[in-house]
């Protein structure tokens, strides 16, 4: 199996890419970096300017691995996905594959260190939709990321906001900043109500709408203080990695409480 | 499905987040596009759109809707160039094989985690690749969104 970073995970948040190598040897699967892999690229946007760019990068990046390609991106995964279906290629997402091959019960038996949070998940859209490409969960009820957050002995809390939209997918984030700002506050505000102590994510790109998104919030004035974490940096802490190896230099809102907790797990 | 099989029921824009605060309305685009042949291509607030897809998997009648919205968009690249910021991000896909390149900081927190840097950004034959396809399908493009404006 060979893991695929794209920017987000590559550029941004390597304490993703960390983690996945870390649960990976936790279950004894062996996973190696995909090298000469590029941007994926980002579906919406590339293909907002052309689609025969979309699909040859692509192609470019599945050709380089005969391998089942692994993805912890909704982004990376939509573009993979929908190419490799063409060419015979077989690509994964970490949420989903942890699910259904790993198993909840097998998670549970790895976690040594229970975190005994409160979170709210947060899907991102391009995880399940449009749902007759992705197969992966209900599009209306999403139950993976739940499931998975249980499993290290933490709350999945309902929220009011929970099935919104990060806002800044589609290249909204570039092209119409105050639109994707808008949004999210949309979204934080139904957050805050739930008191959690952090969203968990699946997509490098949701993460980092929540996390730089609350920075810019809170140049006018909007502070929420809700710290963002891909469910592969919680797995990882859960089944004993070193909470510093997390990579959480590069998030702008990491509250001294959670990571506390996350040092402590449950006591 | 075609955009002429709408029935104009709303569960699209009821669905759609970013409908609530901007001025894109998936209904009444489809709806002026029946009646009077309006094209969506002519529309500026498909660039709200942040393609989540809702209204696509909602739609009673299967239209793709945010699919639509994307390929109109081509159209409006071509015939206005990238809005906002969007044009960096293609002259940084040509220029570093990266939507989202990686600066110093980045690259050395990779390195005190003891993460390997294979990114094609850092690989000269496979950046050399990306940037080649990229110049091919829209090489116009980004050299005119980059571009300052007139």
């Amino acid at each position: 199996m060979e893991f695929f970073p794209g920017c987000m995970i590559h550029n941004r948040y390597p304490g993703i890419e960390k983690s996945i190598y870390y649960v990976f040897s936790v279950l004894g699967i062996e996973i190696s970096p995909l090298e000469g892999s590029s941007c994926c690229p980002a579906p919406s946007i590339t293909k907002s300017v052309s689609e025969e760019m979309w699909r040859e990068i692509a192609e470019r990046n599945l050709n380089l691995s005969d391998e089942t390609i692994m993805t912890a991106c909704n982004g990376c995964f939509t573009t993979l996905l929908e190419v490799g279906s063409e060419i015979g290629k077989d690509v994964r997402h970490f949420a989903e594959f942890l699910y259904r091959d790993v198993g909840i019960e097998e998670i549970r038996k790895k976690v040594s260190k229970k975190l005994n949070l409160r979170l709210a998940a947060h899907y991102g859209c391009h995880f399940f939709r449009p749902a007759e490409k992705k197969g992966v969960d209900s599009a209306e009820r999403p139950k993976i990321l739940d499931e998975l957050i249980k499993a290290i002995g933490a709350e999945s809390v309902n929220y009011r906001t929970k099935n919104m939209c990060c806002g800044g997918g589609g290249g909204v984030r570039a092209a119409a900043t105050e639109v994707a700002r808008e949004l999210l506050e949309m979204k934080l505000e139904g957050l805050k109500e739930a008191e959690v102590d952090a969203i968990v994510v699946i997509c490098p790109l949701c993460l980092f709408q929540f996390d730089t998104g609350q920075k810019e919030l809170e140049k006018e004035g909007k502070v929420f203080g809700i710290p963002a974490i891909h469910y592969a940096q919680l797995l990882a802490i859960a089944m004993g990695m070193d909470v510093d190896e997390a990579g959480f230099e590069a998030h702008e809102i990491i509250t001294q409480e959670l990571y506390e907790k996350l040092l402590m797990g449950e006591s | 499905m075609s955009l002429n099989s709408c029935i104009q029921c709303g569960t699209c824009i009821a669905s759609c987040p970013s409908g609530r605060i901007t001025a894109l309305n998936t209904r009444r685009i489809i709806a002026e596009f029946i009646s009077s042949g309006k094209k969506v291509e002519e529309r500026d607030e498909i660039w709200f759109c942040v393609t989540c897809y809702a209204c696509q998997e909602r739609c009673p009648r299967g239209i793709e809707i945010t699919d639509t919205l994307i390929e109109a968009r081509r159209t409006l690249v071509r015939n206005k160039g990238l809005p906002g910021r969007l044009g960096y991000a293609f002259t940084f896909l040509m220029n570093h094989a990266a939507l989202v390149p990686a600066r110093e900081e980045h690259v050395e927190l990779r390195r005190k985690l003891g993460l390997p840097i294979y990114h094609a950004q850092f690989d000269e034959k496979a950046k050399e690749e990306v940037r080649r396809i990229v110049e091919k399908h829209a090489g116009s493009v980004v050299r005119w969104s980059s571009s300052p404006a007139a």
